[in-house]
């Protein structure tokens, strides 16, 4: 009888065992690391948990999924979206593979998402029909829900692509227009839903792209409706950055009403909260709104003091484009004060940026 | 790209047609994972 070599096999057993129990411990503890730091914001260092965590392994692959999706999500908030694209197909390739139908919508969601940003919009409507489809076979209202508000972005996303520069909202190409009403609908759609489900929270985002593409329709009553509605639920979670964005977009909408004072006052709370949040690059854009506002009351007083605010902010963010704007603005606010001494400073400056920074059609009006 | 300085009415007011609110990426937890299988192994054991 050979007792030795059985003795030898299981002690090998016990190793493999051994080590593998180790890689497993080892994955999962730089995963929840990984996941600590991508909670806390960190998604830099996050990643490299994640990547660590892949490199040791796991034989669980539903740990394995959920790095693969926390990876994609962490490059999707980093703006690296060929890598969360990346990571985000590798999770729906193994989760079709396993056979596990909620991991697949969730990865079909996220795919949508990083699709959309990339602008490939039809294989973004792919991967929210299936979000869509999957929630709706298991009855999940939750996913429905959120497939419905994806396919809203996506619709507003392709609809903004085709054609944005210089035309005026409601005066788009046919099938921009046919776009924006389909995000209205899948918004309307989530919106049926959520209030069903009682989720402020969500009923808050929707509200707000909703307003969004009202306005681009031209549709600016209802886009205060729905911007109205989003700001009250903003204060009630005491969300300062989403209140900060519907004063703003409040402000857009009633300057297409003709409302110029009404649109002043949501550009100043803009500006207020936009200082309160420490956001330089909001302040500015604050100020050149309630400039240009000014400009339509004709308070040109009022309009250059805007507008010198937001050049000094312009210079300290070195942001030559802002400063253009800001110059050309303050030129033209100068002419209807007639102080042309002024106005051709500004004017100068405007043209020796535009210069700068190649814009043709700029230089153009500057030397108009 | 360089963008034009010399603005069209409606670009004076916003940037991009509004500000839009963030996307929603769904969250599969690995901590939760286990706290789920933990508790599956601890009610198949009663």
């Amino acid at each position: 009888m050979d007792t030795g070599g059985s003795v030898v096999s299981t002690r090998a057993e016990e190793q493999s065992f051994h080590v593998r129990y180790r890689m497993e411990v080892s994955c999962l503890e730089l995963a929840l690391e990984g996941e600590r730091l991508c909670k806390v914001g960190d998604y830099k260092a996050g990643v490299s948990f994640f990547e660590a965590a892949i490199q040791v392994g796991t034989e669980d692959l539903q740990v394995l999924s959920a790095i693969y999706s926390q990876l994609g999500n962490a490059y999707f908030h980093l703006h690296d979206y060929a890598k969360a694209l990346e990571f985000h197909r590798h999770d729906l390739t193994l989760t079709r593979t396993i056979g596990d139908l909620v991991g697949e919508a969730k990865a079909s969601g996220n795919l949508g998402n990083t699709l959309k940003v990339l602008g490939r919009f039809d294989e973004a409507v792919v991967c929210c029909q299936r979000h869509l489809d999957i929630a709706r076979d298991m009855n999940d209202k939750v996913g429905q829900a959120r497939a419905l508000y994806n396919f809203g972005n996506v619709y507003h996303a392709k609809g903004k692509s085709i054609c944005w520069s210089g035309a005026e909202p409601g005066d788009f190409p046919e099938d921009v227009m046919m776009a924006l009403r389909k995000a209205a609908e899948y918004y309307e759609a989530n919106l049926a839903i959520v209030k069903e489900l009682g989720d402020r929270a969500a009923q808050g985002r929707t509200y707000g792209n909703l307003g969004n593409t009202h306005y681009l329709l031209g549709n600016f009553c209802k886009a205060v409706a729905s911007h109205e509605q989003r700001l009250l639920i903003a204060k009630e979670f005491g969300d300062r950055s989403a209140e900060r964005r519907a004063y703003c977009n409040l402000g857009n909408a009633y300057i297409f009403l003709g409302e110029f004072e009404v649109a002043a006052e949501h550009y100043k709370k803009t500006l207020q909260l936009a200082r309160q949040l420490k956001d330089r690059a909001v302040e500015a854009q604050a100020c050149y709104s309630l400039g240009n506002t000014y400009t339509l009351l004709q308070d040109y007083e009022r309009a250059i003091d805007y507008h010198l605010k937001h050049l000094i902010i312009a210079q300290d963010l070195n942001d030559r484009i802002g400063e253009g704007r800001a110059c050309w603005s303050l030129g033209n606010a100068y002419t209807a004060l007639g102080n042309h001494d002024q106005a051709m400073h500004f004017a100068e400056k405007h043209l020796e940026i535009c210069r700068e920074t190649g814009d043709r059609s700029g230089e153009l009006t500057a030397r108009m | 790209e360089a963008k034009s300085s010399s603005v069209t009415s409606s670009q004076i007011f916003h940037s991009n047609g509004g500000e839009m609110e963030p996307e929603t990426m769904e969250i599969k937890s690995v901590s939760e994972y286990f706290t789920k299988m933990h508790i599956g192994s601890l009610m198949s054991r009663q």
